[in-house]
């Protein structure tokens, strides 16, 4: 029971209930305008019956080469409609416009390490950690530390475009980089 | 820099680089007239239908056809709409491309939508939406409704006639079974086809073709089965519960049978929907004292018998009883609405200020706790929690009046303390990041060929821009500079321009008033509007009536006057707003009287307040006009000063020519005649004002008693 529609400038004034969540950033005009400029197929929101918004999904495209995929910048959906598959369909729209329109070999994503809840949800998406980077996130002061709050799972599920899966690999939490090496 | 690009353009027209440019010169200095004269409200239709043909025939003659990219495909679907060219829209929709491209980019199926639509094709689009649900698996809640909607339109086209009734009859049974099937393959994955049958069996109810009247509320028990345990439950079900009396009581006897024990946190989710839902249907006769009282106690039993299953929650989440407070909270604003006791509120805020300790991250007692403390006046508590919601960038326009709604009536700024003064200052960041950034970005979407985007980015500049929560904050922001700041002649000169350019601003009203959770009885009026601070919420008609009392107090302070402004802003004037030379001068808006808009925005000390002012004005303005020094004085002075000061001479202004003009002074006419003050200004401070003031005194001198919390001791026990 809810609308998927693409994200459009004017959300900024409706998205209050989604973004004063804690784990929800709201960033300046610049970026959200900078994502619609430019990849707008990436970026849908889904909409309660009533007009409310319920969540919303950022996304580009970016690499080179064989590294050229789709990317999820931000995915978050208001603490009111959680588990309601919203973030799935988002994801599933996402995976579609990067494999068919984009072309992309891969969609990746950036994940806290401690937050297990979101790992399960996208490994059983697909997605599987591709590697984990060392200080990806700021510490925002909550919770008890520890370099699990600070440090991000890249996981990566591959696209149509590449079918011996050569973008993912199986033992991706071994793998360690730091947050210099990636964009 | 936009005249140079426009000049090299019109050397060299077919230079397709130089038109760009200057297309984006124009953008950038929000010249939207040159750049999309075709959507700017100002051009007349005749102008924009040949504008859009226009464009019909640059993409037409295109050499690349429109379906490479999405979004070129969009932007000639746009124009072939505007045009009303359906006929042909459709047929591009029609192609295999056309097909393939709606199946991947939202935004054109958004626009294929509204052609077929406009071209009366329901039916097809209901087919469409059917295959897409069955096949595709699309649980888009649009298809949902493309379904509904061709069911009954066999209604809308026919005559009401009992042969369409029964032919609409079986095309809801027709529907009914679809969805049914649909709703059973989905199970609890996904909820749409069973909202979808609560739908289509009120659509029926409402137009009169539905046999079975209680089936509406066995499908809202069936899906209060399915769906009572996930949040959404009552909002999802709001839109059905207009139930007629039989019907409301089976259903609020089906909801009085949810068990009020709980042991999971899906059985405590579902009893505190059964609240929501029985708390919306409260007739006003349920709505007594003692009854809410009761309530109250129940859901506040219910809330800290609640919080033990989230005990063992990280402090990131919120606890799986909060609502439960939220619910209290509400009830206890109704009880003070019942009495005007004020304990009901300090109940309130203390339940919210414990709920916080469990539940950190709870914004929805933060935001309850704000509109009470102001109600409270305890503005500064308020001020803590709306800071510890870390609120930024376009949430400055939207939420700011959270705290600065009639901020100047907690102001401390002249004592010294600017608090209220900062953070006036500081929402008002994101207005100069929207005129720095956005034109940018149109610029972008144009260059990266995203031109579905540009009339959004558009719309969202001019609202931004156009924000009428930035004229209210501007206006008590200078009330309280007046305060506290020396009142030179440069303040009123610039305060006076920045004024009269806000008095004929078209305003956007951006501000989110739906951001509170409301739990009250549809009977009675929400707890945002119950929570309004002096009964009031200030909108277009407060700040026109303000704006008129100290446009016209400014330029009585003022040696500018029309001609000399004029010369003195040379270049520096934003474009006129839409529709001003149909307007009546300025000096004939100011001097309206009240309109009934405006005082109805108005508490009644701000009414009396203006009214003063006006009258004072009134009698004033003919001293004023006949002590202000002739313009060419006074242009004579600013073109002086501006020598001294930069070095420069003032542009546009012939000193030599002014100091030769010989208009007879002023002071060659007779002053005019003294009058005494009207009844409106000399009696002001007697009669309510007064008693007021000694009110306020009294109050300091002997303030009630502290309220004791007994509702939430009584909870505890």
């Amino acid at each position: 029971m809810s609308v998927l529609r693409p994200f459009k400038a004017t959300d900024m004034f409706k998205f209050n209930n989604i973004n004063l969540d804690i784990w929800t950033e709201t960033y300046g005009i610049g970026f959200y305008l900078n994502y619609l400029s430019r990849w707008p197929d990436l970026c849908s929101v889904q909409e309660a019956p009533s007009g409310r918004m319920m969540g919303y999904v950022i996304g580009k495209a970016e690499g080179s080469n064989t590294e050229w995929h789709g990317h999820v910048t931000a995915i978050t959906v208001a603490p009111e409609y959680r588990r309601l598959g919203l973030a799935r369909k988002m994801m599933g729209l996402l995976e579609m416009v990067s494999d068919e329109i984009y072309k992309g070999f891969f969609v990746d994503l950036y994940v806290r390490c401690a937050n297990s809840v979101a790992i399960d949800m996208y490994e059983g998406m697909g997605y599987s950690v591709y590697r984990r980077v060392r200080g990806y996130y700021g510490n925002i002061g909550l919770g008890k530390g520890g370099r699990d709050e600070e440090d991000a799972f890249d996981m990566r599920k591959p696209m149509s475009r590449d079918p011996r899966r050569r973008s993912v690999r199986s033992n991706g939490r071994d793998m360690v980089v730091s947050a210099h090496d990636v964009s | 820099m936009v005249l140079m690009f426009e000049e090299a353009y019109k050397q060299q027209p077919t230079n397709e680089e130089l038109g760009a440019q200057t297309f984006f010169a124009n953008v950038r200095a929000s010249h939207w007239k040159s750049a999309q004269q075709a959507n700017d409200p100002a051009t007349p239709t005749a102008m924009k239908t040949i504008l859009y043909k226009l464009a019909h025939r640059i993409v037409m003659s295109s050499p690349t056809p429109s379906y490479q990219s999405n979004d070129r495909f969009h932007l000639h679907l746009s124009i072939l709409q505007e045009l009303e060219l359906y006929d042909d829209a459709h047929k591009l929709l029609d192609s295999d491309t056309g097909r393939a491209i709606c199946s991947t980019s939202l935004s054109c199926n958004e626009i294929r939508r509204n052609i077929w639509r406009k071209r009366g094709m329901i039916l097809d689009e209901g087919k469409l939406a059917t295959r897409r649900i069955s096949e595709k698996h699309d649980r888009n809640w649009l298809e949902f409704l493309s379904v509904l909607d061709a069911t009954f339109s066999y209604l809308s086209s026919s005559d009401g006639s009992s042969d369409s009734r029964v032919e609409s009859s079986e095309h809801v049974k027709e529907t009914k079974e679809f969805l049914n099937r649909i709703a059973e393959e989905d199970g609890a994955k996904d909820r749409s086809a069973a909202l979808a049958l609560l739908e289509l069996e009120k659509r029926a109810h409402d137009h009169g073709i539905s046999n079975d009247s209680n089936r509406l509320v066995i499908l809202m028990q069936d899906y209060f089965t399915r769906v009572g345990h996930k949040a959404c439950c009552f909002e999802d079900l709001k839109p059905y519960l207009a139930l007629k009396e039989d019907e409301l009581s089976k259903w609020t006897s089906f909801l009085q049978a949810v068990p009020r024990s709980f042991k999971t946190p899906e059985e405590l989710q579902r009893l505190i929907n059964s609240h929501k839902l029985l708390r919306y249907n409260l007739t006003q006769s349920e709505l007594s004292i003692e009854a809410e009282t009761s309530r109250a106690t129940l859901y506040i039993e219910q809330y800290l018998e609640g919080l033990k299953l989230g005990s063992n929650l990280p402090t990131t989440e919120l606890q799986y009883a909060d609502d439960l407070a939220l619910l209290a909270t509400n009830t206890l604003v109704t009880l003070w609405r019942l009495t005007s006791n004020e304990e009901y509120l300090f109940n309130a805020v203390t339940l919210l200020e414990f709920a916080l300790t469990k539940s950190k991250q709870s914004f929805q007692a933060r935001l309850a706790l704000i509109r009470l403390y102001r109600l409270l006046g305890a503005p500064s508590l308020a001020v803590d929690h709306y800071r510890a919601m870390g609120i930024k960038q376009v949430q400055n326009d939207t939420l700011s009046h959270f705290i600065l709604s009639r901020a100047s009536t907690f102001s401390l700024a002249s004592t010294g303390d600017l608090t209220l003064a900062t953070d006036c200052l500081e929402s008002t960041q994101i207005y100069l990041s929207n005129s720095q950034e956005t034109a940018d970005f149109v610029v972008r979407a144009f260059q990266g060929e995203r031109y579905s985007q540009i009339p959004e980015f558009i719309v969202f500049e001019e609202r931004l821009d156009n924000s009428l929560q930035r004229d209210i904050v501007k206006m008590e922001h200078l009330r309280m500079r007046l305060t506290h700041e020396q009142i030179t002649s440069d303040v009123i000169d610039m305060e006076l321009i920045e004024l009269k350019f806000i008095f004929d601003r078209t305003h956007h009203d951006n501000r989110d008033f739906d951001i509170m959770s409301d739990y009250q009885p549809k009977v009675s009026s929400d707890i945002f509007s119950q929570t309004n601070l002096l009964e009031k919420n200030e909108s277009h008609g407060w700040l026109r009536a303000f704006l008129k009392v100290y446009i016209r107090a400014f330029q009585q302070g003022s040696d500018l006057d029309d001609s000399v402004e004029e010369k003195l802003l040379i270049g520096d004037r934003p474009k006129q707003s839409f529709g001003a030379e149909s307007r009546p001068p300025l000096k004939q808006r100011l001097a309206e009287a009240f309109t009934e808009e405006e005082v109805a925005e108005l508490t009644r000390d701000e009414l009396l307040f203006v009214q003063f002012a006006r009258s004072l004005a009134e009698w004033l303005q003919p001293y004023h006009d006949y002590s202000r020094p002739p313009p060419n004085v006074v242009l004579a002075e600013a073109a002086k000063q501006t020598e001294l000061k930069t070095g420069y001479p003032l542009k546009g202004v012939d000193l030599a020519a002014l100091t030769r003009s010989s208009s007879p002074t002023k002071k060659d006419e007779e002053p005019p005649a003294v009058t005494e003050p009207p009844q409106q200004v000399a009696q002001f401070f007697e009669g309510e004002v007064r008693e007021n003031f000694a009110e306020a005194l009294n109050w300091l001198d002997s303030p009630p008693s502290s309220s004791q919390s007994t509702l939430w001791r009584d909870a505890k026990e």
